[in-house]
């Protein structure tokens, strides 16, 4: 399964192996003037064409499913909203706070291609009627932050963004568009933490409801979307919905569909690692040994994150594992998350990779649950124990437990972190037990039989 | 990341007789970043960046100083700056080292790096040389996966690391002039 062209890549060479490689092109930051004359902002224009109500529409019946990790379809998102009351500012955040570990594709978008993402942000304030965009970026996205900065002020300068409507159209509704950098916090990613930290607070999730569509920053209707899913909206608009739902896959589950592409960006132990643009469904074997060279040094394959630390373990015998959205029932993981699989050899030791990313999690907790805060704090300490051979059976016992007792699903916290640490640890120490076993010593309860 | 102890009962804020927020520099605030938030305390976070940037940290007084031109209590200014890794309340050093130490570095070796630095700096991941020349972090996933293992020096990305380059960046660092916090 490959594309026959690029759709979210077209103008960054080198992310659909064999189609378009870029094996001379080198990848350079595509101007304003540039992207206008490789067809840029035509579908901007386009969707200005169509009712804002249709524009919906159309990515209601292209089933676009958020690309930041839960999966959930923007249309469907974006018809929350309520009606325009005309008594202040609506709102869309652009979620680049691209923090999770294993996660660098929106990176890719910012750094090489950043009108794509400007021009998906238009055609969404056109659609939702709103009329303030805030991109919020993350702190150590240095780089990414001034191409982006100078990326609004162009568009700003061609008529994009600003008073006059967009693309100066009589009519159009008038957008500013700011730049906001977070400051190194995980919890942002969390679409209410978000809002918060444009607020100038700490980036405390907030209790839902109210949900963001009818109260969201500084309180009124706000939308949060991720990069590559206002980039995607682009392509829609431009080609159509037929042509969309013709890339990727139907669920074999019953479930949404996946449709259309999705930057995956593949780390760890293979040849070529780097973000690639592959149709939904593709496998996790085709992704590591057609576009990605193999598996380093010629190893075996052992496992793989499979979109981002929060959604689990792919185990040995899931190398072939569908990366679309039915992935987390099919598999037994969190979900597809980002698309972004770290894959692991056979050297890999598993309980490092724990240890590893409940040290994330630990590092990475707001402190604003109780459950959270204090459990992965525990989680680290008892992998650190198991890693250094100084944990007892009871000490796994203990380890599962804390694992299923925090988080949005037993309903003790208020965001899903705690959820993505629980995935990670369950599935990491389910699927590779063995090795977690042969770590701690085992603990005797005796037990004493009465005679009578 | 959001419990660092504050001695608040005891702490003596160091002043000085020059303002963080003269009257330019309100001037200029007010135009460039306040304009861009429709409430206010929106502005926090850019100026506390602003701060941070030219301080490499952000001072008590100048915490005081941007509660009033912010119209909100210094208590919403120390909860945002404790809150966020980027901000400290202790000065940062002159090249600030951030080693990835997350799933994908960590798969890809990043253990010599931050041992090299340990050994080179003689500080622990978190600390300041005495000297105030460079902080050590270990930061988590920086977002460049593909070329682990990585670091940030200040604001610069360094991709694919080794040892040697490790040494090299360090010692152009040292050579950095002073004043020159920032590649």
């Amino acid at each position: 399964m490959r594309l026959t062209e690029p759709v979210l890549t077209k103008r960054i060479p080198g992310c659909v192996p064999g189609v378009n490689d870029g094996g001379t092109a080198a990848r350079t930051t595509v101007s304003f003037e540039q992207y206008k004359a490789t067809g840029g902002y035509a579908s901007l224009a386009k969707a200005l064409d169509m009712e804002p109500a249709k524009v919906i529409e159309l990515v209601k019946e292209a089933v676009v499913r958020g690309r930041g990790g839960a999966g959930f379809p923007a249309g469907l998102k974006w018809s929350f909203l309520p009606q325009d009351d005309g008594a202040g500012h609506r709102y869309l955040c652009i979620n680049c706070d691209e923090a999770e570990p294993g996660t660098f594709k929106d990176r890719l978008l910012c750094d090489f291609d950043p009108h794509l993402i400007l021009e998906g942000i238009a055609i969404a304030c056109h659609a939702c009627k709103l009329d303030t965009a805030y991109f919020f970026i993350r702190g150590e996205y240095h780089h990414q932050a001034k191409v982006m900065e100078k990326a609004i002020q162009e568009a700003y300068a061609g008529g994009v963004f600003g008073k006059g409507g967009l693309l100066r159209r009589a009519g159009a509704i008038s957008v500013d568009c700011f730049l906001h950098r977070s400051a190194g916090a995980y919890i942002c990613g969390e679409e209410t933490g978000l809002l918060e930290a444009i607020e100038g607070k700490r980036g405390w999730p907030r209790v839902k409801p109210p949900f963001p569509a009818v109260k969201g920053l500084f309180g009124r209707p706000t939308i949060i979307n991720n990069v590559e899913t206002l980039a995607a909206v682009v392509p829609i608009v431009e080609k159509g919905v037929a042509w969309w739902k013709g890339i990727g896959v139907e669920s074999s589950l019953g479930g949404m569909p996946s449709y259309g592409t999705k930057l995956m960006g593949v780390s760890g132990h293979v040849n070529r690692p780097g973000v690639f643009e592959a149709p939904l469904g593709v496998k996790l074997s085709t992704l590591v040994n057609d576009y990605c060279g193999g598996m380093r040094k010629g190893k075996r394959f052992k496992g793989a994150i499979a979109g981002g630390v929060s959604m689990g373990v792919l185990g040995t015998d899931q190398f072939d594992a569908a990366m679309d959205f039915d992935i987390g029932r099919a598999c037994n993981v969190l979900g597809l998350g980002t698309a972004c699989p770290t894959i692991f050899d056979e050297d890999t030791d598993m309980v490092m990779v724990a240890r590893n990313i409940a040290r994330f999690f630990k590092n990475e907790s707001c402190g604003q649950c109780t459950p959270c805060r204090e459990g992965s704090g525990w989680i680290y300490k008892l992998l650190c124990r198991i890693e250094q051979g100084q944990a007892t059976t009871a000490d796994l016992d203990l380890l599962l437990e804390l694992g299923m007792s925090m988080g949005l699903t037993p309903g003790t916290t208020i965001c899903g972190l705690a959820d993505g640490n629980n995935w990670a640890i369950r599935t990491i120490v389910g699927k590779f037990r063995g090795e977690f076993e042969k770590r701690v010593k085992p603990k005797f309860v005796p037990v004493h039989v009465s005679a009578h | 990341m959001s419990w660092k102890t504050k001695p608040s009962s005891t702490l003596q804020i160091p002043r000085r007789a020059e303002p963080y927020v003269c009257a330019s520099v309100a001037e200029r605030w007010e135009r460039e970043i306040v304009a861009k938030y429709h409430v206010r305390k929106g502005a926090l976070m850019p100026i506390l960046h602003e701060i941070q940037h030219e301080h490499r940290c952000i001072p008590y007084q100048a915490m005081v100083e941007i509660a009033r031109f912010l119209g909100i209590s210094p208590a919403e200014v120390l909860d945002c700056a404790t809150f966020y890794e980027e901000f400290s309340l202790e000065p940062r050093g002159r090249c600030t080292i951030g080693i990835c130490q997350s799933i994908a570095c960590e798969a890809c070796d990043h253990k010599p790096l931050l041992d090299h630095c340990r050994r080179t700096l003689g500080i622990e991941p978190g600390e300041t040389t005495a000297d105030g020349s460079f902080t050590l972090l270990a930061m988590e996933c920086l977002g460049s996966c593909d070329t682990a293992p990585v670091a940030l020096f200040n604001e610069t990305l360094h991709e694919k690391l080794d040892v040697p380059t490790v040494d090299r960046l360090i010692a152009q660092a040292r050579q950095a002039p002073a004043g020159g916090h920032h590649h």
